[in-house]
């Protein structure tokens, strides 16, 4: 089953790292929202695929909303 | 001639006590996820070791001379031990009229109560197990008259006077409003459960009325509003078995009166461990975040740590932990929410540096603060005011604070980390930084005039950010002892373990009752 990928912090995606289809280890960095200057990473919460990416860099995310899912 | 019948009197009396509300009221207290009181009281404390007071209280009804029903009392009530050391516990019995009061003589607990006066005469902590719902509108019939709030024996006098006394531990473990809630927040510490429990000021009919908004208890007063937004719970407790062990496991730090400390609890964890990943954990560009908790994790001994309120305020991180099994405080900036102190982060800080003052816990500090969160919301919110607190309250303490500067330490912030009144020890990491404003935009604003007059206003602004970023090397005020130490950051762990044990003969100088002047901003 797919594990979404929330966002800690509001803010602004600045960098998608993981594209669908890259394989990450637990911990691994997904996408990166810029917050309050800060570069803070959505990581992986375990060793996987990233499945989907639902946001584009420059989009604006709400705390706890999902940024993409790995399975 | 014995006394036995009488004393078969008293075990009939304590079985019918035992039941609790009838096995309907138990099976529908539990179809909701809760556990009864007795069951509660069990599980919190040591195997075999309550001892209740008062079982036989309750409201009986006669026939020709002999019992012939009883309803005990909606209260539960008598000591126990927790790991060893007795506390005394007390919470309503929810299965009985929704836990209501019961027009005794005298009141079992809550406020008030019997089991109040007793933790405080015996200078022992007190777990309330909050679970009614409080007055109801009945009492004026019964009583034939109107009271004024606070009136007799439920002011919370004996509430407020326990806070500097023993700790205290609430736990909502239902649906309370009014004076059980209010009983629930004069607490060292609360916690509740997500989903079961709630805590408002008025339930939602009353909400209707007031503003004709529908609302449902748990989107008025569950965790997501009272703990997660608003921080007037503490923590929060997957089911009520998690509840439970938290507070016990709360108490593990905690002595059991202001007079004594908190026991030791070494775990056989090496004083002298450093670990590795501490050289790299702090990525080298600034923007970038790392994990303040698993940073915190390789510091403290291992597996002992205990966030406080870890869902509010999340740019601190508040943690109860031992090092070397002493108990102490951890303070830490959160650079996943840019480690920025708002409003909500203030207050748990401001909270937390009270809780561990009170019962004389070590703070340590784990600096890495840009600064107060600025901005118009946040002015609206009054950041000044409550980012002051905490400065007023380093001012007043008498624990020793431990400042570790890791990266940033900017402005009012940054200030409001360092024991002023004590012995202002601070040491710092070779990442760590600090002044009065980050050189970013503070050299806009210093050398507004001369940048602007310069031929190339970008090139002066960058040539003068340079000039400014090498005099602030933490080595430069290392020269000048402005800052006690700059560490090898693996040290940290022995570095910090040896002067909390150094400080425990201090402790011991300043034990009982801590009275503050003044008036807090």
């Amino acid at each position: 089953m797919a594990t979404k990928l929330p966002t800690e912090v509001t803010g602004r995606v600045w960098k998608i790292i993981a594209a669908p289809g890259t394989a990450v280890a637990e911990g691994d960095t997904v996408v990166i929202i810029e917050s309050m200057k800060m570069e803070i990473p959505v990581t992986a919460p375990h060793a996987g695929t990233v499945k989907s990416i639902s946001v584009e860099e420059g989009d604006m995310v709400e705390e706890g909303q999902s940024v993409g899912t790995i399975e | 001639m014995t006394w036995q019948p009488e004393v078969d009197e008293i075990n009939r009396r304590r079985a019918l006590a035992e039941a609790c509300g009838g096995p309907a009221a138990i099976e529908k207290q539990h179809a909701a996820g809760k556990l009864t009181v007795r069951e509660r009281i069990d599980k919190l404390l040591d195997p075999k070791t309550f001892r209740e007071v008062g079982k036989l209280a309750g409201r009986a009804t006669y026939k020709d001379g002999e019992l012939a029903a009883f309803e005990p009392a909606p209260y539960v009530m008598g000591i126990g031990k927790i790991d060893g050391r007795p506390v005394a516990v007390g919470g309503e019995d929810y299965t009985i009229r929704a836990g209501t009061g019961f027009g005794s003589d005298r009141r079992k607990g809550g406020q008030g109560g019997f089991i109040e006066d007793l933790a405080f005469e015996y200078r022992i902590p007190l777990v309330n197990l909050i679970d009614g719902t409080g007055g109801t509108v009945n009492t004026v019939k019964r009583k034939g008259y109107t009271v004024v709030p606070g009136f007799g024996m439920d002011g919370f006098e004996r509430s407020v006077q326990l806070l500097g006394i023993v700790p205290v531990v609430s736990a909502v473990m239902g649906t309370v409003a009014g004076g059980p809630a209010g009983r629930a927040l004069l607490a060292h510490w609360t916690v509740m459960v997500r989903g079961t429990s709630q805590i408002f000021a008025a339930g939602p009919p009353v909400v209707e009325r007031a503003f004709g908004t529908k609302l449902n208890k748990e989107e008025l007063g569950g965790a997501k509003v009272s703990a997660d937004t608003a921080g007037t719970i503490d923590n929060v407790a997957a089911d009520e078995e998690d509840c439970l062990r938290q507070i016990r496991r709360f108490l593990s730090f905690m002595p059991q009166n202001a007079w004594e400390l908190a026991p030791n609890a070494r775990s056989g964890d090496a004083v002298d461990r450093c670990e590795d990943a501490l050289l790299s954990i702090i990525p080298r560009n600034d923007r970038q975040a790392y994990d303040m908790r698993k940073l915190i994790g390789m510091i403290v001994d291992q597996g002992s740590g205990f966030e406080i309120q870890a869902t509010f305020g999340r740019a601190v991180i508040a943690t109860l932990a031992r090092m070397d099994g002493y108990p102490v405080g951890i303070i830490a900036n959160n650079p996943m929410y840019g480690g920025i102190i708002d409003v909500k982060a203030a207050r748990k800080q401001a909270h937390f540096t009270e809780l561990c003052d009170a019962f004389n816990i070590p703070i340590i500090f784990l600096v890495d603060v840009p600064g107060l969160l600025v901005g118009p919301e946040s002015e609206a919110a009054a950041i000044m005011r409550f980012g002051l607190q905490s400065r007023y309250l380093l001012g007043q303490i008498t624990v020793p604070v431990f400042t570790v500067l890791v990266r940033k330490c900017y402005g009012v912030a940054g200030g409001n980390v360092i024991d002023r009144a004590g012995l202002n020890f601070k040491i710092a990491w070779p990442s760590a930084h600090w002044g009065s404003l980050p050189v970013e935009g503070g050299v806009k604003a210093a050398y507004r005039r001369e940048i602007e007059s310069a031929p190339d206003p970008k090139a002066r602004e960058a040539e003068l950010e340079a000039e400014l970023r090498a005099l602030s090397s933490p080595f430069r005020t290392a020269e000048a002892f402005a800052v006690e130490d700059i560490i090898d950051p693996r040290e940290t762990r022995p570095y910090l373990c040896q002067f909390i044990e150094a400080f425990q003969g201090r402790l011991k100088t300043q034990l009982g009752p801590k009275l503050r002047a003044g008036v807090r901003p």
